[in-house]
């Protein structure tokens, strides 16, 4: 397995959202950055420097998996990464409801579900970060 | 391993692999309809039909559904010869003038050249065309709440007895994993109607937004021992706890 890890650094976010712009014209191949698998979590008080990106931990133990009666979440054992199967998914979207942390998404338009699977080992987001607070490394 | 050989390709195939995802594995497209990876194959839809031989039939060959023929050490697979092609268009008439709405039905039809199937169109029928994908789907990977009932031209897809079934959780599997869009079902974002059943759904206990119905977290923390308090929140507010647990722990 390789020992590259996604490092996220909340202090140095700005939440200037190119992440999520890369995430969707890189998955959804369209700007739509409200169904991104990586979130900006901007501080609801607007305070500076506290913002948060969300994106998918990879648990060992993912209720994702967990919940999926299809087993269609695998683990991709190069990157170590849960990637989801779209031809073994039954779309009953157990999944969404397991994640605590909402890195599980629904995409409504296309009623399917999506989460980051660091795109197979060269994560699109952080190419993006102008600040590096979201590396791979 | 086992070597064989679709299409003039010499391919390998695992022990006991179908021929169906062998050929796709090899990028060899053989329509279906009836086929999804989640749930065992069934053969139902017949479109799948291939034919195969072996150097020691003596020019025998016979016709089979790939997604049900396992592979075999020296079979010799063809996809796409005039006994496969007139089969597989004759089976599309056969499901368009059952189905003449169902698009998918529609789409592999006119990719074969039909339009107008010959047979007598039933134009009241709906868009079902009895693959199964829902059945097994449910039975196996959900609550079994749904079974073809009846034989002959009565089959169709229900519940037990027709009635509202009380073991269907509500989660729309069947319907959304239906190739032709067959299965009805109401959803406003309050109430959510399938199978004559109608489920209350939950609202995001943070901004009200629809998630699941009452009863589909309850199947599933009763089946895989899964955190129930995680299903009452949208993802969206899911993700704002996250920053907002984040910030608590930084600043």
């Amino acid at each position: 397995m390789e020992s590259k890890l996604m490092h996220v650094f909340p202090e140095k976010c700005t939440a200037c959202r190119n992440c999520e712009q890369a995430c969707a014209f890189a998955h959804l191949h369209e700007g739509r950055p409200t169904r991104a698998r990586i979130r900006a979590d901007a501080d609801p008080q607007q305070r500076e420097g506290k913002n948060v990106l969300v994106v998918c931990y990879q648990c060992d133990a993912a209720a994702c998996v967990a919940a999926c009666p299809a087993n269609a979440l695998w683990r991709d054992m190069k990157t170590g990464a849960v990637y989801h199967v779209e031809s073994r998914c039954i779309r009953c979207s157990s999944c969404v409801a397991a994640c605590p942390f909402g890195n599980m998404r629904w995409e409504p338009l296309r009623q399917w579900p999506s989460k980051c699977d660091l795109c197979g080992g060269d994560p699109v987001c952080t190419r993006f970060c102008p600040t590096g607070a979201i590396q791979y490394k | 391993m086992i070597r064989l050989t679709i299409d003039g390709k010499r391919v390998e195939a695992r022990n006991g692999e179908f021929l169906l995802a062998l050929a796709r594995r090899e990028g060899i497209e053989i329509p279906t309809l009836c086929h999804h990876e989640a749930v065992e194959p069934a053969g139902a839809c017949r479109l799948c039909m291939v034919e195969v031989t072996k150097a020691q039939w003596n020019g025998f060959s016979k016709l089979v559904t790939a997604c049900l023929y396992p592979a075999e050490e020296g079979l010799v697979v063809r996809t796409d010869t005039e006994r496969v092609m007139k089969t597989r268009r004759e089976v599309l008439e056969l499901l368009l003038a059952r189905s003449p709405r169902a698009e998918a039905v529609r789409r592999l039809a006119r990719q074969h050249g039909i339009t107008v199937p010959k047979y007598n169109v039933d134009e009241e029928g709906d868009n079902c065309i009895l693959c199964d994908i829902c059945t097994r789907v449910c039975s196996t990977l959900v609550t079994g709440a749904i079974a073809r009932v009846n034989r002959g031209v009565a089959k169709k897809v229900a519940t037990p007895f027709d009635e509202a079934s009380d073991v269907c959780v509500g989660c729309l599997s069947c319907a959304r994993s239906c190739p032709t869009e067959a299965i009805a079902f109401l959803d406003d974002g309050l109430k959510r109607t399938i199978w004559g059943k109608t489920f209350d759904v939950v609202a995001c206990s943070v901004c009200g937004a629809p998630t699941v119905t009452k009863e589909h977290p309850l199947w599933m923390a009763q089946r895989k021992g899964v955190v129930e308090e995680d299903f009452h929140v949208c993802d969206a507010c899911k993700v704002g706890k996250t920053g907002q647990a984040c910030r608590k722990v930084m600043w």
